[in-house]
């Protein structure tokens, strides 16, 4: 794909988010000015980029929007959700083509075919200069080729036209040889302009046979004639003034901003880069005046023959070009750059374990070579943050996706819904926003499906129609936490049991001793759904566990909080990145694990007796609290459970929830680690999680405590 | 009739010109491509007549009568004689 192309892509994708995210918010408040202003410019750029493209089908579609949207602005419509609707297909139909054009490079085919109706305007303008101010309205006809048996007359038809200005016939096909020509088929082409207005040429042309396209040419009719510019670029530049006389204080800056995006890109596709960087000089201009002008006048400049613009060219282009602040980056790069960060940081720790050897045995340069390496662990921390702050997105490119997902819903099903959204730019890793659209979905689809009650049980519980669902994104230290909140009817934790006990998830008895916050949980425990019925919307099959396992498996954790008739709040608590693993290295039978630090809660130290039995398993009291405790060695099968005098080494491990206790030899100390997850023959082995290379080369293996206690 | 053989050997088109008579046009130029076709006398002619006109591109004799025809036909098909 040329570069222009992917520019294009890459620029339409965030219009579109823009305009998506205003056109939700418009049809709850339609008369948002403002709202309306930012939508309407995205549809404008919009067009303007499929127009610099050349992306004809494109362009109409998106400029039927911005009819809509114009006619809006001026008061003459109100935005109805019909219509926010067909705005936001046509947005859906240019997601489409762009991912088209994302796959294969270029623009898809049914836009090139239509492209040649778009250019039949501006050459018949181009070839007749001397009337282009009067042109009213302008019309292609093309005959049905049977029309002369209707006893059609085109070029009859076409010359009686009001007003007209100027007339140009073409053969539809090339002619054929004289002998096999047939005289009765109509094969011509016939474009015309005229000064009459829209309604005049419709009558005009009424009754018809074949495709009569009409076309108004209201700004045109002012348009000086022919400069240097390529018809395109000059078609665009002119919206772009037209626009700009439009524009009025309280939107003046959007309005600049988006002309001078536009024109310039327009001058930069017919590769005149310099002429693009006298228009980047005028918006800048125009923004720091807060006036239109400048960049109006620029833009008249390139729009008029005279060498004026040409003169004035030089002298602007001189000054430098503002340089650009960000860059676009192959995420591929920035993966390169982590993984060798991470070994850095395996070989700054083999430094680190040299320098404590030389230690031990009393070197002379142990001191200089701690010093360096401590040096060396903050810059390489530096390097790491820096690093790993290059993959970091703001949440809203997921949750931007979730208005739209709300919207249909409540269609859908007759619930209205508001969504609100807080801290869409919190930052995460990119590995993780990118995998959080689906647990999110699934959460906000059950929320609504069965968090939400019907109207009826609504009004009867005296709350207001509209339901709310809430998504709060924040960062919190080194997690960030994501909570979906709805105001619906909450868990009904009885059900829960219910089908917890039918569901075989959990056992009569089990569900008596439980706690209610841990029945509320069991929702999370593969083979639960408490859709009574299947909807298409959520209980696809896949449960509440499938959200729980892809959290849990880029180390974040999901939680339920039910307020019984008052809706429900699930939390994820996630990484920041994905990259580092904190852990805590314990001693069992003489062999070294890793511990997930965010697993530990605490470590206790307690005399052997205090370790029950409780039939097969064991346990102790820590402060009024039944926890289970394993023997790490002993359920690895290293050995033979430990019994003796001395005080045992209990690491209190929290997963999910539950509580429980590793019983350990010793414990070791506390590692930044990068985690690699097991591959090969190891793959699924039970317990653990991943592995991670000690200073002294060897292999520490990670726990999964989750797997470990169950 | 409306189209005929000049006693000068040019195809005259006299008067309205109907769609038919494109047909008996195109019979005329294919028998004698070389003939020049003088429209002077034409005050109107149907499509399918200028059809066959700007498919064959023979010699023209103008002006047509008509002022329509002179104004927008001639321009059309000088233009594709051009070509």
């Amino acid at each position: 794909m040329n570069e222009f192309l992917t520019q294009f892509v890459i620029e339409s994708r965030e219009l579109v988010e823009q305009a998506t995210e205003g056109l939700l918010v418009l049809e709850h408040s339609p008369h948002d000015a403002e709202r309306l202003d930012s939508v309407f410019r995205a549809f404008h750029t919009l067009k303007g980029g499929a127009g610099i493209v050349e992306f004809a089908a494109m362009e109409r579609a998106v400029h039927a929007a911005e009819e809509i949207l114009s006619g809006a602005r001026a008061g003459k419509r109100t935005l109805t959700t019909a219509l926010v609707g067909d705005c936001l297909a046509c947005l859906d139909q240019v997601i489409q083509w762009l991912d088209a054009v994302e796959q294969t490079g270029e623009l898809p085919s049914s836009a090139a075919n239509t492209k040649a109706d778009d250019t039949w305007l501006a050459d018949m303008l181009e070839r007749n200069p001397e009337v282009r101010a009067q042109v009213a309205t302008a019309l292609q006809f093309i005959p049905d080729p049977d029309c002369f048996y209707q006893g059609e007359d085109p070029l009859a038809r076409i010359t009686a036209l009001p007003e007209l200005l100027a007339l140009d016939v073409q053969p539809m096909a090339a002619w054929p040889a004289l002998n096999s020509f047939d005289p009765y088929k109509c094969n011509l082409v016939l474009t015309a302009l005229t000064a009459a207005s829209m309604g005049e040429v419709t009558a005009h042309m009424h009754g018809h046979s074949g495709t009569c396209e009409i076309q108004t040419i209201s700004d045109v009719r002012t348009t000086p004639p022919a400069s240097a510019l390529p018809a395109q670029a000059r078609n665009i530049l002119t919206e772009q003034r037209a626009m700009l006389s439009h524009a009025t204080a309280a939107n003046l800056a959007g309005f600049v901003a988006s002309a001078g995006l536009a024109a310039g890109n327009a001058l930069r596709s017919c590769a005149l880069a310099e002429t693009a960087a006298i228009i980047a000089q005028a918006t800048e201009s125009s923004l720091s005046a807060n006036s239109p002008e400048p960049l109006r006048h620029a833009i008249s400049q390139l729009l008029s023959p005279t060498p004026a613009a040409v003169t004035e060219t030089t002298k602007v282009s001189s000054k430098p070009e503002a340089t650009a602040q960000t860059l676009r980056i192959d995420a591929r790069r920035v993966d390169a750059l982590v993984r060798l960060t991470g070994e850095l940081t395996v070989a700054k720790n083999a430094a680190g374990h040299v320098a404590k050897l030389a230690q031990q045995e009393g070197n002379a340069i142990a001191g200089l070579l701690k010093d360096r390496q401590v040096v060396l662990e903050r810059l390489i921390a530096e390097l790491q943050e820096s690093v790993l702050g290059m993959r970091v997105l703001p949440l809203r490119s997921v949750l931007q996706r979730f208005p739209r997902v709300v919207r249909e819903m409540s269609l859908n099903l007759g619930k209205p819904l508001t969504l609100e959204i807080e801290g869409d730019d919190t930052e995460a890793d990119k590995a993780i926003v990118e995998m959080l659209f689906e647990p999110l979905l699934h959460i906000v689809r059950n929320a609504i499906d069965h968090g939400i009650e019907s109207l009826g049980e609504r009004a009867a519980r005296g709350k207001p129609p509209t339901a709310r669902i809430r998504i709060r994104a924040a960062r919190q230290a080194d997690q960030v936490i994501i909570e979906i909140s709805d105001d619906g009817g909450g868990i009904d934790v009885d059900r829960v049991r219910e089908i917890a006990r039918t569901r075989g998830v959990a056992t009569e008895e089990e569900l008596r001793l439980m706690p209610e916050m841990d029945i509320i949980d069991l929702v999370f425990a593969a083979g639960f759904s408490t859709a009574a019925k299947v909807t298409e919307l959520s209980g696809r099959g896949v449960g509440l566990d499938a959200v729980r396992t892809a959290v849990e498996r880029i180390g974040g954790r999901v939680s339920l909080e039910s307020r019984a008739g008052d809706g429900a709040t699930v939390r994820f608590s996630l990484p920041f990145s994905v990259m580092m693993t904190q852990v805590m290295t314990v001693e069992a039978s003489g062999q070294m694990f890793g511990v997930p630090l965010d697993a530990i809660v605490e470590t206790v130290s307690v005399p052997r007796t205090a370790i029950v039995g409780i039939g097969a398993a064991h346990a102790i009291v820590l402060r009024n609290r039944t926890v289970p405790v394993v023997d790490l060695a002993a359920i690895l099968g290293l050995r033979e459970a430990m019994s003796g005098e001395t005080d045992a080494t209990i690491v209190i491990t929290s997963v999910a929830g539950h509580f429980g206790g590793l019983h350990v030899d010793r414990i070791g100390q506390r590692l930044e680690v990068i985690l690699k997850p097991l591959d090969g023959l190891l793959t699924g082995m039970p317990g653990i999680t991943g592995t991670t290379l000690l200073g002294d080369g060897r292999v520490l293996l990670v726990l999964d405590i989750g797997e470990l206690l169950q | 009739m409306t189209i005929k053989v000049s006693p000068a050997g040019n195809i005259e088109l006299i008067g309205i010109c109907s769609s038919d008579e494109g047909e008996v046009l195109l019979q005329h130029l294919l028998a004698t491509p070389h003939m020049m076709v003088d429209w002077r006398a034409c005050e109107a002619a149907h499509t399918a007549v200028i059809q066959v006109l700007m498919a064959t591109r023979p010699g023209l004799l103008g002006p047509p009568a008509a002022l329509l025809l002179e104004k927008w036909v001639q321009p059309v098909l000088a233009a594709t004689m051009d070509k």
